[in-house]
């Protein structure tokens, strides 16, 4: 048997696996600081709609600007009631999910998307008004690079913004773990009471980390919709936006293992694909598509073991408001 | 400055003021952001009302509640004993599947009496969605496994489960090929009058009794009270926290379950692929809404079950995606969460 194969099945894992990735790089920041972004999903949901709207009035860098924007502000709004109202954030994050699957419906749907197209960009053609796709962002292999087997085609022949995932891991990953700002965001999460008694904002830190995640989920849904399916459909985001949640945990909230993390769930992914095409696939492929959500449920009970619990912790803060005494 | 203040003890009237202020704001920011978005705010909101004046479609509105109300009463055992069950969705779903299995089973095998059929029917359904919801509970239980990501999980796995059956081996060999059961025979019908909403809102009225009676008379709803408090609490009452909360989840889950058997046997006659509309997320908000009381998710359900039959009129009139709906719910859900701070806090001007 020849190897042939594995090469693009490890292309379109990375491919997808950056999806995970931008989600999960903004989370860990959330987390580590103490709050669960359960709106990931929807922001996410968000970020492609608005992506597809912008590419097509006005080209691929204002739609990633507009759509970390838009993100910014979900994740604004989840400080707000979270953060300063201190309500659940379980609900908060729900709610913020459903607004967000809801409104990228709704703007994305053929008639408002024509309407906003309009008011964008009044020298539009008609058929750009119509069009269920978004161009894709071009691919830059990089010379020499993407000669090496295996790992170049893997890594080396993509789009921009997966170079950029890339290398925004490792420098998500020494920025918490490596600088007095990162030190501030973990401390948070892990004590907050004593963070502030040390002179820490908490609520500013929090705001900050909240906002940072909407944006990259945001940025994760604009990457899914440019870098990887460029076909509109409503609720294309599947469940991603909670298995990037899992994936999280499996990588014990460091940006740099969540490189790893999101590969496999990519891996899942391609290998869904694959085995539609022959065998169990192709007779009921439902199985296959319960893969990721299957492997996420076992992930997550294995972590659980007692064995596995002593060596990663969750920031102990995680989902608990903050109350200052005053 | 602002400075909080927790309330000490707040009234019913108080705390039913603010939730009623929370919708008002709702359907004002609504109005706004759909106002930005180009649509005809005041037809909007005129269809959603007529929804509830005009007889015939108020008759469609409580058809479509009735899952949103099981589901809920589901969710009220589940969160009154703090187990957030995101999962009521896959829990209707396999109900829908037992339901269906059933009717199969009688069919092709003969397996049930026909006299039989619904009460089967019912427990089995009720069993399959308590058993879905046991997978997350025992995870827990046994290995601590926080239950949102699980129970989110198993709602994409059963949509599946339900895809996989009626496009594989449930599927109508009369049918003409369509991802489609075979249709439930007459005795395997939820009605009651000729009116499967009469039979679910009995269902819908006894359930909720059930569960007053449970959280207000036995000893297992005093449990799953404690418990919903504190843990620790629980613990140290000598409360068996694991069983307490299988059971509990037994009973959240299976309520949502019988939603499922309305659905198939009462709305559709069928099982057919992606059914639900998110039922048993709406449920999720209606059970905030009415702030975990039973009595309280019957009106809630009915109001959200409008919001259904609204979405349907507003895409033939106004020609509007049935997402401005999931908008509308989402921030009506929004908004109920804002109320519970307001029924937390006071808010005082300090100088």
């Amino acid at each position: 048997m020849s190897i042939e194969w594995i090469e693009p099945v490890l292309a379109s894992t990375t491919s997808i696996g950056v999806v995970y990735l931008l989600g999960s790089l903004g989370e860990i920041y959330a987390e580590r600081s103490g709050v669960l972004n359960l709106g990931l999903e929807g922001i996410m949901a968000i970020g492609a709609a608005i992506s597809f709207i912008i590419t097509i009035a006005w080209g691929h860098a204002l739609a990633f600007l507009v759509a970390s924007v838009f993100g910014m502000l979900m994740g604004f709004l989840l400080a707000f009631f979270t953060v300063s109202l201190r309500l659940n954030q379980i609900a908060v994050g729900l709610a913020i999910t459903m607004l967000g699957s809801g409104l990228s419906g709704f703007i994305a749907f053929p008639t408002t998307r024509k309407t906003i197209l309009q008011f964008l960009n009044p020298e539009l053609p008609s058929t750009a008004l119509e069009i269920q796709s978004a161009p894709m962002l071009p691919s830059v292999p990089l010379p020499f690079l993407k000669e090496i087997p295996i790992v170049g085609p893997m890594f080396f022949n993509h789009n921009i913004a997966v170079y950029i995932a890339l290398m925004l891991a490792p420098m998500m990953w020494f920025l918490l773990f490596r600088t007095s700002i990162g030190l501030k965001i973990r401390s948070v999460g892990e004590n907050p009471g004593m963070a502030d008694a040390l002179g820490i904002n908490v609520f500013r830190i929090r705001y900050f980390t909240c906002m940072l995640s909407g944006v990259f989920s945001a940025l994760a849904g604009a990457y899914l919709m440019l870098g990887f399916q460029p076909f509109w459909i409503e609720g294309m985001t599947g469940g991603r936006g909670f298995i990037t949640l899992s994936l999280i945990i499996l990588s014990t909230w460091s940006p740099l293992r969540a490189i790893f993390g999101s590969l496999l769930f990519g891996g899942i992914e391609v290998l869904q694909y694959r085995l539609q095409l022959f065998g169990l696939g192709a007779t009921s492929p439902q199985f296959v598509l319960m893969l990721p959500y299957a492997i996420a449920v076992i992930t997550l009970s294995l972590l659980s073991l007692e064995s596995f619990r002593k060596r990663i912790s969750a920031p102990a803060a995680l989902a608990k408001p903050y109350y200052r005494e005053e | 400055m602002f400075k909080l203040e927790r309330h000490t003890d707040i009234s019913r009237k108080t705390s039913g003021l603010i939730v009623f202020l929370s919708l008002l704001l709702a359907f004002f920011v609504t109005g706004i952001i759909f106002y930005l978005l180009n649509v005809d705010v005041i037809q909007f909101y005129l269809i959603i009302c007529n929804v509830f004046i005009t007889p015939a479609l108020l008759l469609q509105v409580v058809f479509r509640s009735i899952p949103i109300i099981l589901a809920s009463l589901g969710l009220v055992v589940a969160f009154r004993m703090g187990f957030w069950n995101i999962g009521a969705e896959g829990q209707i779903y396999m109900g829908m599947i037992a339901a269906t299995g059933m009717v199969i089973l009688h069919v092709f095998y003969g397996a049930i009496p026909a006299s039989l059929m619904l009460v089967v029917m019912g427990a089995v359904s009720f069993l399959a969605g308590g058993a879905w919801c046991l997978v997350p509970a025992s995870l827990k239980v046994r290995l601590g496994v926080n239950e949102v990501l699980t129970t989110l999980m198993l709602n994409y796995i059963a949509m599946l489960l339900v895809d996989y059956l009626v496009y594989g081996p449930w599927r109508d060999p009369e049918g003409w090929g369509f991802a489609l059961s075979i249709p439930f025979p007459d005795y395997a019908t939820l009605t009651f009058g000729g009116h499967p909403s009469m039979a679910g809102i009995i269902i819908s009225i006894a359930v909720a009794t059930l569960v007053y009676v449970l959280f207000k008379y036995t000893k297992l709803g005093f449990m799953l009270s404690v418990l919903g408090k504190s843990g620790e609490v629980a613990k140290y009452a000598g409360i068996p926290v694991g069983r307490v909360t299988l059971l509990g989840s037994l009973i959240s889950g299976g309520i949502a379950g019988l939603g499922g058997l309305y659905v198939v046997s009462g709305m559709i006659g069928r099982l057919r692929p992606r059914i639900s509309p998110g039922y048993g997320y709406t449920a999720i908000i209606v059970a905030m809404l009415a702030q975990l009381n039973p009595w309280l998710i019957l009106p809630a359900g009915i109001f959200f079950g409008g919001l259904l039959t609204a979405g349907d009129a507003l895409q033939s009139s106004l020609r509007l995606p049935f997402s401005v709906i999931t908008v509308f719910q989402s921030i009506i859900f929004l908004c109920i969460i804002l109320a519970e701070f307001f029924r937390r806090y006071r808010v005082v001007l300090k100088r």
